[in-house]
Protein backbone atom coordinates (compact mmCIF):
# COMPACT_ATOMS: atom_id res chain seq x y z
CA UNK A 1 0.00 0.00 0.00
CA UNK A 2 1.22 3.48 -0.84
CA UNK A 3 2.11 5.92 1.91
CA UNK A 4 -0.42 8.66 2.71
CA UNK A 5 0.01 11.88 0.73
CA UNK A 6 1.42 14.14 3.43
CA UNK A 7 3.90 11.41 4.35
CA UNK A 8 4.89 11.12 0.69
CA UNK A 9 5.56 14.87 0.47
CA UNK A 10 7.78 14.70 3.55
CA UNK A 11 9.72 11.70 2.25
CA UNK A 12 10.14 13.22 -1.21
CA UNK A 13 11.42 16.44 0.32
CA UNK A 14 13.79 14.64 2.67
CA UNK A 15 15.49 12.95 -0.29
CA UNK A 16 16.59 16.27 -1.77
CA UNK A 17 18.27 19.22 -0.12
CA UNK A 18 15.51 21.64 -1.11
CA UNK A 19 12.56 21.45 -3.52
CA UNK A 20 10.14 23.95 -5.02
CA UNK A 21 6.47 23.45 -4.21
CA UNK A 22 5.53 23.10 -7.89
CA UNK A 23 8.00 20.21 -8.33
CA UNK A 24 6.77 18.46 -5.18
CA UNK A 25 3.16 18.82 -6.29
CA UNK A 26 4.01 17.35 -9.72
CA UNK A 27 5.74 14.40 -8.03
CA UNK A 28 2.71 13.74 -5.82
CA UNK A 29 0.36 14.11 -8.79
CA UNK A 30 2.29 11.47 -10.69
CA UNK A 31 2.48 9.14 -7.68
CA UNK A 32 -1.25 9.27 -6.92
CA UNK A 33 -2.63 10.02 -10.42
CA UNK A 34 -4.17 13.26 -9.17
CA UNK A 35 -5.85 15.67 -11.54
CA UNK A 36 -8.18 18.62 -11.06
CA UNK A 37 -7.80 21.84 -9.15
CA UNK A 38 -9.25 20.48 -5.87
CA UNK A 39 -6.62 17.75 -5.60
CA UNK A 40 -3.78 20.03 -6.70
CA UNK A 41 -4.75 22.84 -4.32
CA UNK A 42 -4.99 20.21 -1.58
CA UNK A 43 -1.31 19.37 -2.10
CA UNK A 44 -0.29 23.05 -1.82
CA UNK A 45 -2.38 23.31 1.36
CA UNK A 46 -0.63 20.20 2.72
CA UNK A 47 2.75 21.90 2.17
CA UNK A 48 1.48 25.00 3.97
CA UNK A 49 0.31 22.84 6.88
CA UNK A 50 3.68 21.05 7.07
CA UNK A 51 5.43 24.46 7.13
CA UNK A 52 3.06 25.86 9.78
CA UNK A 53 3.70 22.80 11.96
CA UNK A 54 7.45 23.40 11.60
CA UNK A 55 8.22 20.08 9.89
CA UNK A 56 9.46 21.82 6.76
CA UNK A 57 10.94 25.28 6.36
CA UNK A 58 10.73 27.80 3.56
CA UNK A 59 14.25 28.39 2.20
CA UNK A 60 13.53 30.55 -0.87
CA UNK A 61 10.61 32.21 -2.53
CA UNK A 62 9.85 33.61 -5.98
CA UNK A 63 7.00 35.38 -7.66
CA UNK A 64 5.18 33.58 -10.47
CA UNK A 65 3.56 36.08 -12.81
CA UNK A 66 0.28 34.85 -14.31
CA UNK A 67 -1.87 36.13 -17.14
CA UNK A 68 -5.10 37.88 -16.04
CA UNK A 69 -4.76 36.81 -12.40
CA UNK A 70 -2.73 38.05 -9.45
CA UNK A 71 0.91 36.92 -9.25
CA UNK A 72 1.43 33.87 -7.04
CA UNK A 73 4.29 33.28 -4.63
CA UNK A 74 6.12 29.97 -4.94
CA UNK A 75 8.19 28.53 -2.09
CA UNK A 76 11.24 26.31 -1.95
CA UNK A 77 11.10 23.96 1.05
CA UNK A 78 13.54 21.86 3.06
CA UNK A 79 12.87 19.40 5.90
CA UNK A 80 13.69 20.89 9.31
CA UNK A 81 15.48 19.00 12.07
CA UNK A 82 12.13 18.80 13.86
CA UNK A 83 10.61 17.37 10.68
CA UNK A 84 13.31 14.67 10.56
CA UNK A 85 12.63 13.85 14.21
CA UNK A 86 8.88 13.52 13.47
CA UNK A 87 9.66 11.35 10.41
CA UNK A 88 11.68 9.02 12.62
CA UNK A 89 8.94 8.91 15.26
CA UNK A 90 6.27 8.14 12.69
CA UNK A 91 8.51 5.78 10.68
CA UNK A 92 8.25 7.78 7.50
CA UNK A 93 11.18 6.79 5.29
CA UNK A 94 11.97 6.09 1.66
CA UNK A 95 11.18 2.34 1.94
CA UNK A 96 7.53 3.29 2.43
CA UNK A 97 7.25 4.79 -1.05
CA UNK A 98 6.26 1.80 -3.18
CA UNK A 99 4.36 2.57 -6.33
CA UNK A 100 1.76 -0.03 -7.12
CA UNK B 1 9.72 42.08 -10.41
CA UNK B 2 10.83 43.96 -7.30
CA UNK B 3 11.60 42.78 -3.79
CA UNK B 4 8.64 44.80 -2.59
CA UNK B 5 6.17 42.98 -4.81
CA UNK B 6 7.59 39.64 -3.62
CA UNK B 7 7.28 40.74 0.02
CA UNK B 8 3.73 41.86 -0.65
CA UNK B 9 2.89 38.51 -2.25
CA UNK B 10 4.37 36.62 0.73
CA UNK B 11 2.39 38.79 3.17
CA UNK B 12 -0.74 38.12 1.09
CA UNK B 13 -0.02 34.38 1.15
CA UNK B 14 0.30 34.30 4.96
CA UNK B 15 -2.80 36.47 5.36
CA UNK B 16 -4.78 34.11 3.11
CA UNK B 17 -3.75 31.06 5.16
CA UNK B 18 -4.63 32.85 8.39
CA UNK B 19 -7.98 33.98 6.99
CA UNK B 20 -8.88 30.43 5.92
CA UNK B 21 -7.89 29.15 9.37
CA UNK B 22 -10.29 31.63 10.99
CA UNK B 23 -13.02 30.90 8.42
CA UNK B 24 -12.86 27.17 9.23
CA UNK B 25 -12.88 27.94 12.97
CA UNK B 26 -15.94 30.16 12.49
CA UNK B 27 -17.75 27.37 10.62
CA UNK B 28 -16.95 25.15 13.59
CA UNK B 29 -18.74 27.63 15.84
CA UNK B 30 -21.80 27.99 13.55
CA UNK B 31 -22.31 24.23 13.16
CA UNK B 32 -21.55 23.48 16.79
CA UNK B 33 -24.14 26.03 17.86
CA UNK B 34 -26.65 24.42 15.50
CA UNK B 35 -25.79 20.97 16.92
CA UNK B 36 -27.24 21.84 20.34
CA UNK B 37 -30.76 22.24 18.89
CA UNK B 38 -31.32 18.67 17.53
CA UNK B 39 -29.18 17.13 20.31
CA UNK B 40 -31.40 18.61 23.02
CA UNK B 41 -34.59 17.86 21.05
CA UNK B 42 -33.60 14.19 20.95
CA UNK B 43 -34.11 13.93 24.73
CA UNK B 44 -37.77 14.89 24.19
CA UNK B 45 -38.45 12.00 21.80
CA UNK B 46 -39.32 8.37 22.59
CA UNK B 47 -37.68 6.23 23.85
CA UNK B 48 -35.64 8.88 25.71
CA UNK B 49 -38.50 11.10 26.91
CA UNK B 50 -40.13 8.26 28.86
CA UNK B 51 -37.00 7.40 30.86
CA UNK B 52 -37.40 8.23 34.54
CA UNK B 53 -34.91 11.00 35.47
CA UNK B 54 -34.08 9.03 38.62
CA UNK B 55 -33.28 5.85 36.71
CA UNK B 56 -29.58 6.55 36.57
CA UNK B 57 -28.37 3.39 34.83
CA UNK B 58 -31.00 3.50 32.11
CA UNK B 59 -30.38 7.19 31.44
CA UNK B 60 -26.64 6.61 31.09
CA UNK B 61 -27.28 3.64 28.80
CA UNK B 62 -29.60 5.80 26.70
CA UNK B 63 -26.85 8.43 26.46
CA UNK B 64 -24.40 5.76 25.30
CA UNK B 65 -26.83 4.46 22.67
CA UNK B 66 -27.57 7.91 21.25
CA UNK B 67 -23.86 8.80 21.17
CA UNK B 68 -23.11 5.58 19.27
CA UNK B 69 -25.84 6.08 16.67
CA UNK B 70 -24.69 9.71 16.38
CA UNK B 71 -21.09 8.59 15.73
CA UNK B 72 -22.19 6.18 12.98
CA UNK B 73 -24.25 8.90 11.31
CA UNK B 74 -21.29 11.33 11.52
CA UNK B 75 -19.12 8.68 9.87
CA UNK B 76 -21.58 8.44 6.94
CA UNK B 77 -21.44 12.20 6.38
CA UNK B 78 -17.64 12.14 6.55
CA UNK B 79 -17.54 9.32 3.99
CA UNK B 80 -19.53 11.51 1.59
CA UNK B 81 -17.17 14.45 2.24
CA UNK B 82 -13.95 12.50 1.68
CA UNK B 83 -15.37 10.62 -1.29
CA UNK B 84 -16.22 13.96 -2.90
CA UNK B 85 -12.70 15.27 -2.25
CA UNK B 86 -11.07 12.02 -3.45
CA UNK B 87 -9.48 11.31 -0.07
CA UNK B 88 -10.93 7.89 0.72
CA UNK B 89 -7.76 6.02 -0.28
CA UNK B 90 -5.69 8.34 1.88
CA UNK B 91 -8.03 7.46 4.75
CA UNK B 92 -7.15 3.77 4.32
CA UNK B 93 -3.44 4.56 4.04
CA UNK B 94 -3.57 6.57 7.28
CA UNK B 95 -5.71 4.10 9.26
CA UNK B 96 -3.30 1.19 8.67
CA UNK B 97 -0.36 3.07 10.19
CA UNK B 98 -1.77 2.52 13.65
CA UNK B 99 1.36 2.06 15.72
CA UNK B 100 2.98 5.33 14.70
CA UNK B 101 0.21 7.61 13.50
CA UNK B 102 -3.45 6.65 13.74
CA UNK B 103 -3.13 5.59 17.39
CA UNK B 104 -3.23 9.31 18.18
CA UNK B 105 -6.62 9.55 16.46
CA UNK B 106 -7.74 6.55 18.52
CA UNK B 107 -6.75 8.44 21.68
CA UNK B 108 -8.40 11.63 20.36
CA UNK B 109 -11.60 9.64 19.75
CA UNK B 110 -11.60 8.42 23.36
CA UNK B 111 -11.22 12.02 24.58
CA UNK B 112 -13.78 13.46 22.15
CA UNK B 113 -16.34 10.64 22.08
CA UNK B 114 -16.83 8.58 25.25
CA UNK B 115 -15.51 11.53 27.29
CA UNK B 116 -16.64 14.83 25.65
CA UNK B 117 -19.73 14.04 23.55
CA UNK B 118 -21.01 11.52 26.11
CA UNK B 119 -20.23 14.03 28.87
CA UNK B 120 -22.08 16.77 27.02
CA UNK B 121 -25.17 14.55 26.54
CA UNK B 122 -24.94 13.73 30.28
CA UNK B 123 -24.78 17.43 31.16
CA UNK B 124 -27.77 18.15 28.88
CA UNK B 125 -29.78 15.24 30.25
CA UNK B 126 -29.02 15.58 33.99
CA UNK B 127 -28.73 19.39 34.37
CA UNK B 128 -29.68 21.17 31.15
CA UNK B 129 -28.39 22.47 27.80
CA UNK B 130 -27.26 25.83 29.23
CA UNK B 131 -25.05 24.14 31.79
CA UNK B 132 -23.67 21.81 29.10
CA UNK B 133 -22.75 24.79 26.93
CA UNK B 134 -21.13 26.77 29.78
CA UNK B 135 -18.83 23.99 30.94
CA UNK B 136 -17.67 23.32 27.40
CA UNK B 137 -16.62 26.99 27.10
CA UNK B 138 -13.44 26.22 29.01
CA UNK B 139 -12.12 23.59 26.62
CA UNK B 140 -9.84 26.00 24.63
CA UNK B 141 -7.86 26.77 27.78
CA UNK B 142 -7.22 23.06 28.32
CA UNK B 143 -6.36 22.53 24.63
CA UNK B 144 -4.02 25.53 24.48
CA UNK B 145 -2.21 24.58 27.71
CA UNK B 146 -1.66 20.97 26.58
CA UNK B 147 -0.50 22.08 23.10
CA UNK B 148 1.85 24.61 24.70
CA UNK B 149 3.37 22.17 27.19
CA UNK B 150 3.48 19.13 24.91
CA UNK B 151 4.69 20.42 21.55
CA UNK B 152 5.38 24.09 22.26
CA UNK B 153 2.57 25.61 20.21
CA UNK B 154 3.09 29.37 20.10
CA UNK B 155 0.37 31.37 21.83
CA UNK B 156 1.01 35.11 21.57
CA UNK B 157 -0.18 37.54 24.25
CA UNK B 158 -2.74 38.89 21.77
CA UNK B 159 -4.11 35.39 21.11
CA UNK B 160 -4.33 34.67 24.86
CA UNK B 161 -6.17 37.97 25.49
CA UNK B 162 -8.59 37.25 22.63
CA UNK B 163 -9.22 33.77 24.03
CA UNK B 164 -9.94 35.18 27.51
CA UNK B 165 -12.39 37.79 26.10
CA UNK B 166 -14.26 35.13 24.09
CA UNK B 167 -14.61 32.88 27.16
CA UNK B 168 -15.81 35.88 29.17
CA UNK B 169 -18.39 36.64 26.44
CA UNK B 170 -19.64 33.06 26.62
CA UNK B 171 -19.96 33.34 30.40
CA UNK B 172 -22.01 36.54 30.03
CA UNK B 173 -24.34 34.84 27.52
CA UNK B 174 -24.94 31.71 29.57
CA UNK B 175 -24.04 32.78 33.12
CA UNK B 176 -27.43 34.18 34.25
CA UNK B 177 -29.40 31.31 32.69
CA UNK B 178 -27.38 28.68 34.46
CA UNK B 179 -28.85 29.57 37.86
CA UNK B 180 -32.26 28.36 36.75
CA UNK B 181 -30.85 25.00 35.80
CA UNK B 182 -28.62 24.67 38.87
CA UNK B 183 -31.58 25.42 41.12
CA UNK B 184 -33.56 22.45 39.82
CA UNK B 185 -33.85 19.77 42.51
CA UNK B 186 -32.41 16.68 40.95
CA UNK B 187 -30.57 14.17 43.09
CA UNK B 188 -28.60 12.96 40.07
CA UNK B 189 -27.51 16.46 38.98
CA UNK B 190 -23.94 15.64 40.07
CA UNK B 191 -23.74 13.34 37.05
CA UNK B 192 -24.54 16.32 34.82
CA UNK B 193 -21.79 18.37 36.51
CA UNK B 194 -19.38 15.48 36.03
CA UNK B 195 -20.46 15.28 32.39
CA UNK B 196 -19.76 19.00 31.98
CA UNK B 197 -16.23 18.59 33.32
CA UNK B 198 -15.75 15.56 31.04
CA UNK B 199 -16.81 17.59 28.00
CA UNK B 200 -14.38 20.47 28.74
CA UNK B 201 -11.42 18.19 29.44
CA UNK B 202 -12.36 15.81 26.62
CA UNK B 203 -12.67 18.38 23.82
CA UNK B 204 -9.62 20.34 24.99
CA UNK B 205 -7.48 17.21 25.10
CA UNK B 206 -8.87 15.89 21.83
CA UNK B 207 -7.71 18.96 19.91
CA UNK B 208 -4.18 18.75 21.29
CA UNK B 209 -3.89 14.97 20.75
CA UNK B 210 -5.33 15.04 17.22
CA UNK B 211 -3.03 17.91 16.21
CA UNK B 212 -0.13 15.63 17.15
CA UNK B 213 -1.09 13.22 14.35
CA UNK B 214 -2.29 15.93 11.99
CA UNK B 215 1.18 17.40 11.51
CA UNK B 216 1.97 14.35 9.31
CA UNK B 217 -1.55 13.56 8.03
CA UNK B 218 -4.48 15.23 6.31
CA UNK B 219 -7.07 16.84 8.64
CA UNK B 220 -10.11 15.58 6.64
CA UNK B 221 -8.71 12.06 6.74
CA UNK B 222 -7.80 12.49 10.39
CA UNK B 223 -11.35 13.27 11.45
CA UNK B 224 -12.64 10.20 9.65
CA UNK B 225 -10.00 8.06 11.42
CA UNK B 226 -11.06 9.60 14.72
CA UNK B 227 -14.74 8.70 14.21
CA UNK B 228 -13.84 5.19 12.97
CA UNK B 229 -12.10 4.55 16.28
CA UNK B 230 -14.95 6.07 18.25
CA UNK B 231 -17.45 3.69 16.61
CA UNK B 232 -15.09 0.78 17.34
CA UNK B 233 -14.82 1.71 21.02
CA UNK B 234 -18.59 1.95 21.45
CA UNK B 235 -19.29 -1.21 19.42
CA UNK B 236 -16.63 -3.50 20.84
CA UNK B 237 -16.19 -2.36 24.43
CA UNK B 238 -18.76 0.01 25.90
CA UNK B 239 -22.15 -1.09 24.54
CA UNK B 240 -21.48 -4.85 24.82
CA UNK B 241 -20.28 -4.27 28.41
CA UNK B 242 -23.51 -2.41 29.21
CA UNK B 243 -25.66 -5.09 27.55
CA UNK B 244 -23.96 -8.25 28.81
CA UNK B 245 -22.38 -7.34 32.16
CA UNK B 246 -24.92 -4.85 33.54
CA UNK B 247 -27.84 -6.32 31.58
CA UNK B 248 -29.08 -2.97 30.29
CA UNK B 249 -31.63 -2.88 27.40
CA UNK B 250 -29.15 -1.63 24.80
CA UNK B 251 -30.79 -3.56 21.95
CA UNK B 252 -34.28 -2.38 22.88
CA UNK B 253 -33.20 1.28 23.06
CA UNK B 254 -31.44 0.88 19.75
CA UNK B 255 -34.46 -0.63 18.00
CA UNK B 256 -36.89 1.90 19.51
CA UNK B 257 -34.64 4.79 18.43
CA UNK B 258 -34.34 3.42 14.88
CA UNK B 259 -38.12 2.93 14.70
CA UNK B 260 -38.84 6.51 15.74
CA UNK B 261 -38.52 8.68 12.63
CA UNK B 262 -38.40 11.94 14.61
CA UNK B 263 -35.62 10.65 16.87
CA UNK B 264 -33.67 9.53 13.80
CA UNK B 265 -34.28 12.88 12.12
CA UNK B 266 -32.81 14.72 15.14
CA UNK B 267 -29.84 12.35 15.19
CA UNK B 268 -29.20 12.82 11.45
CA UNK B 269 -29.44 16.61 11.77
CA UNK B 270 -27.12 16.59 14.79
CA UNK B 271 -24.70 14.30 12.96
CA UNK B 272 -24.67 16.48 9.81
CA UNK B 273 -23.83 19.51 11.98
CA UNK B 274 -21.19 17.64 13.94
CA UNK B 275 -19.53 15.98 10.93
CA UNK B 276 -18.85 19.25 9.15
CA UNK B 277 -18.25 21.11 12.42
CA UNK B 278 -15.48 18.62 13.19
CA UNK B 279 -14.08 18.81 9.66
CA UNK B 280 -13.81 22.59 10.00
CA UNK B 281 -12.40 22.19 13.53
CA UNK B 282 -9.54 19.92 12.40
CA UNK B 283 -8.84 22.04 9.31
CA UNK B 284 -8.48 25.17 11.44
CA UNK B 285 -5.94 23.48 13.76
CA UNK B 286 -3.45 22.91 10.97
CA UNK B 287 -3.69 26.53 9.79
CA UNK B 288 -3.98 28.61 12.97
CA UNK B 289 -3.18 26.12 15.75
CA UNK B 290 -5.18 24.34 18.44
CA UNK B 291 -5.44 27.30 20.84
CA UNK B 292 -6.78 29.80 18.27
CA UNK B 293 -8.98 27.24 16.50
CA UNK B 294 -10.63 26.16 19.73
CA UNK B 295 -11.06 29.75 20.97
CA UNK B 296 -12.85 30.90 17.79
CA UNK B 297 -14.78 27.64 17.87
CA UNK B 298 -16.01 28.81 21.28
CA UNK B 299 -18.23 31.33 19.50
CA UNK B 300 -20.63 28.38 19.31
CA UNK B 301 -22.16 29.89 22.46
CA UNK B 302 -23.44 32.84 20.44
CA UNK B 303 -24.72 30.66 17.61
CA UNK B 304 -26.37 28.16 19.94
CA UNK B 305 -28.46 30.97 21.50
CA UNK B 306 -29.19 32.45 18.07
CA UNK B 307 -30.37 29.10 16.68
CA UNK B 308 -32.54 28.43 19.73
CA UNK B 309 -34.08 31.91 19.27
CA UNK B 310 -34.78 31.16 15.61
CA UNK B 311 -36.43 27.80 16.33
CA UNK B 312 -38.42 28.87 19.40
CA UNK B 313 -39.20 32.38 18.11
CA UNK B 314 -38.17 33.79 21.48
CA UNK B 315 -35.79 36.72 21.60
CA UNK B 316 -32.65 36.14 23.69
CA UNK B 317 -32.32 38.25 26.88
CA UNK B 318 -30.51 41.63 26.86
CA UNK B 319 -27.26 40.24 28.26
CA UNK B 320 -26.93 38.16 25.10
CA UNK B 321 -26.00 41.37 23.24
CA UNK B 322 -23.28 42.14 25.80
CA UNK B 323 -21.90 38.61 25.49
CA UNK B 324 -22.09 38.83 21.70
CA UNK B 325 -20.17 42.12 21.78
CA UNK B 326 -17.44 40.59 23.96
CA UNK B 327 -17.05 37.50 21.78
CA UNK B 328 -16.86 39.60 18.62
CA UNK B 329 -14.21 41.87 20.23
CA UNK B 330 -12.27 38.77 21.35
CA UNK B 331 -12.38 37.35 17.83
CA UNK B 332 -11.13 40.60 16.33
CA UNK B 333 -8.29 40.78 18.86
CA UNK B 334 -7.20 37.33 17.67
CA UNK B 335 -7.78 38.01 14.00
CA UNK B 336 -5.70 41.18 14.11
CA UNK B 337 -2.69 39.17 15.19
CA UNK B 338 0.04 39.49 12.49
CA UNK B 339 -0.43 36.76 9.85
CA UNK B 340 3.26 35.83 10.19
CA UNK B 341 2.60 34.54 13.72
CA UNK B 342 0.36 31.79 12.32
CA UNK B 343 2.79 31.00 9.47
CA UNK B 344 4.79 28.91 11.94
CA UNK B 345 2.70 27.59 14.81
CA UNK B 346 5.36 25.90 16.91
CA UNK B 347 8.56 26.98 18.58
CA UNK B 348 10.43 24.35 16.56
CA UNK B 349 13.73 24.33 18.48
CA UNK B 350 11.88 23.94 21.75
CA UNK B 351 9.61 21.29 20.24
CA UNK B 352 12.65 19.27 19.09
CA UNK B 353 13.91 18.99 22.63
CA UNK B 354 10.48 18.07 23.95
CA UNK B 355 9.57 15.19 21.62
Amino acid sequence: MKIHQKGFLLIALSQTKDSWDDDLVKLAQAEYNLTGSVAINGLYVALNELAAAGLIVRTQEKLIERVAVQARVSFCYGVSEFGRTRMLETRLHADNVISN
Amino acid sequence: MTTTSLELAIARHYAKNQRWGFIWALWTAVLWGAWYVPSTALWFEPPYVSIDPNDLALRLTATAVMTWIHAIAVMLFLLVWNMTLGKLRDYGRTMVRFQRISKWYALASLCGGPMAIFGSYMAMGFVGPVFAAVTSLFYPVIGAVIARLWYKEKISTRAAIGMAIIIMGGMVIYGPGIFGELGVTNTNAWLGYLGGIFSAIGWGTEGAVAARAMDVTDPDVGIQCRFSFEILFWSIFILPALAFYIDMPVGQLLIETMQNNRAMLWIMLAAACHAYCYTSFYRSFSLIGVGRGEAIGNLYGVFAVAFVAIFTLQLPPWYFLLGLLLTVIGSFVMFREPAESTAELRSVNAAESST
